[in-house]
């Protein structure tokens, strides 16, 4: 019996070395994906930045991404980050832009003949506005305006949002001037 | 055969030399026209060596998109900072412009706001522009009032309703420039 006892201990404990072997995997990955939900990633392509980054023109287009804790635009070469604890207030509006828009394509509308240029202001898509109000280290008070695609937004606003930002209750702001569809 | 004298010579540039003298005369006797008095305007010119503004107030009356408070801070901002008339140009809460002994504080008071659309605009050329009026109060740090003008900032055919910030702070950095 004693040798029986000795030969099934090894066995045993053989048996639950590869059981943590194999169970250490699982476990490692359930903390990384508990990790990754933590600190969770939101990044957004073609976002303008209409003014408020500092280092960034007004008007230039980047991303705008959600991680390690602070609110990232990139363009190019440029990054501007706003740190979660310094971000006051974030507030989202609906607006339409024009499909064809800016230098050139005021252009572009004045070229055609006989007031047809019109025509192409009736072309629309719809728009979110973020409006991120933040501190800087001296206590000075900065308000960043992004204009992001439609629906992405609110995306960003949830996650900064899990991640501790400040969002104080908002009284509903007036519905921008409805425009008929062409 | 009558012969020139002298007294007619004479006579004849006499009246010359008046008509002469008269013309270089009479433009000294004229007023100088306004920009022509520098120094009179200096003496009346304010100066500071910096400059805080604060943020566009809210009003319970007048309901404005935080995007175009947010914008219009931030344009006047920056285009108070490129007239290059102070030497630091402060934000509101910043606790370093406490120690500027002749700060000059910006107050932006909103008076009006139509929020207009940028397709009306372009489609009719004479509906859907885009104003904010705003009172602008550049006042001591006592609360003295230096300078109170409103300004209106417009877009009127192209552009997007922003741009209307944009137009505001640039009145607001003329106002600063003819009087700082």
């Amino acid at each position: 019996m004693k040798h029986f006892g000795t030969r099934i201990k090894p066995a045993f404990a053989l048996f639950g070395l590869c059981l943590l072997l194999l169970s250490a995997p699982l476990v490692l990955t359930g903390q990384g994906s508990k990790a990754k939900s933590a600190d969770s990633t939101v990044a957004v392509p073609d976002v303008q930045c209409v003014i408020g980054l500092e280092g960034i023109k007004p008007g230039i287009k980047g991303t705008a991404s959600v991680y390690q804790g602070a609110l990232t635009f990139v363009e190019g070469k440029n990054k501007v980050q706003i740190k979660i604890p310094e971000i006051t207030d974030i507030f989202l509006g609906n607006e339409s832009r024009q499909d064809i828009s800016g230098l050139g394509g005021t252009a572009v509308k004045s070229a055609v003949p006989y007031g047809g240029g019109r025509i192409l202001s009736l072309f629309s898509h719809e728009v979110e506005v973020m409006t991120v109000e933040y501190t800087d280290s001296n206590g000075g008070f900065h308000g960043a305006v992004l204009v992001f695609p439609a629906g992405q937004a609110t995306a960003v606003k949830n996650a900064l949002v899990a991640q501790g930002a400040k969002v104080t209750a908002h009284a509903p702001e007036p519905e921008a001037p409805k425009e008929q569809k062409p | 055969m009558k012969r020139f004298n002298g007294t007619a010579v004479s006579k004849g540039f006499r009246a010359v030399l008046c008509g002469a003298s008269l013309l270089l005369v009479i433009p000294l006797l004229a007023p100088l026209p306004a920009d022509a008095a520098p120094p009179q305007e200096a003496a009346h010119k304010l100066s500071a060596s910096a400059v805080q503004v604060v943020r566009t107030q809210s009003s319970a009356t007048l309901t404005i998109p935080e995007d175009f408070r947010v914008a219009t801070y931030e344009h006047v901002i920056l285009e108070l900072e490129a007239t290059k008339k102070f030497q630091k140009v402060y934000r509101d809460g910043d606790s370093r412009a406490e120690s500027v002994p002749d700060l000059v504080i910006v107050t932006l008071v909103p008076a009006t706001f139509t929020a207009g659309s940028q397709k009306e605009r372009e489609v009719t050329t004479v509906k859907g522009a885009t104003s904010i009026k705003i009172n602008v109060r550049f006042t001591k740090k006592d609360g003295t009032v230096l300078l109170e003008q409103p300004i209106e900032g417009k877009v009127r055919f192209y552009g997007e309703n922003l741009a209307a910030t944009k137009d505001f702070a640039k009145k607001v950095a003329k106002l600063a420039k003819d009087n700082f």
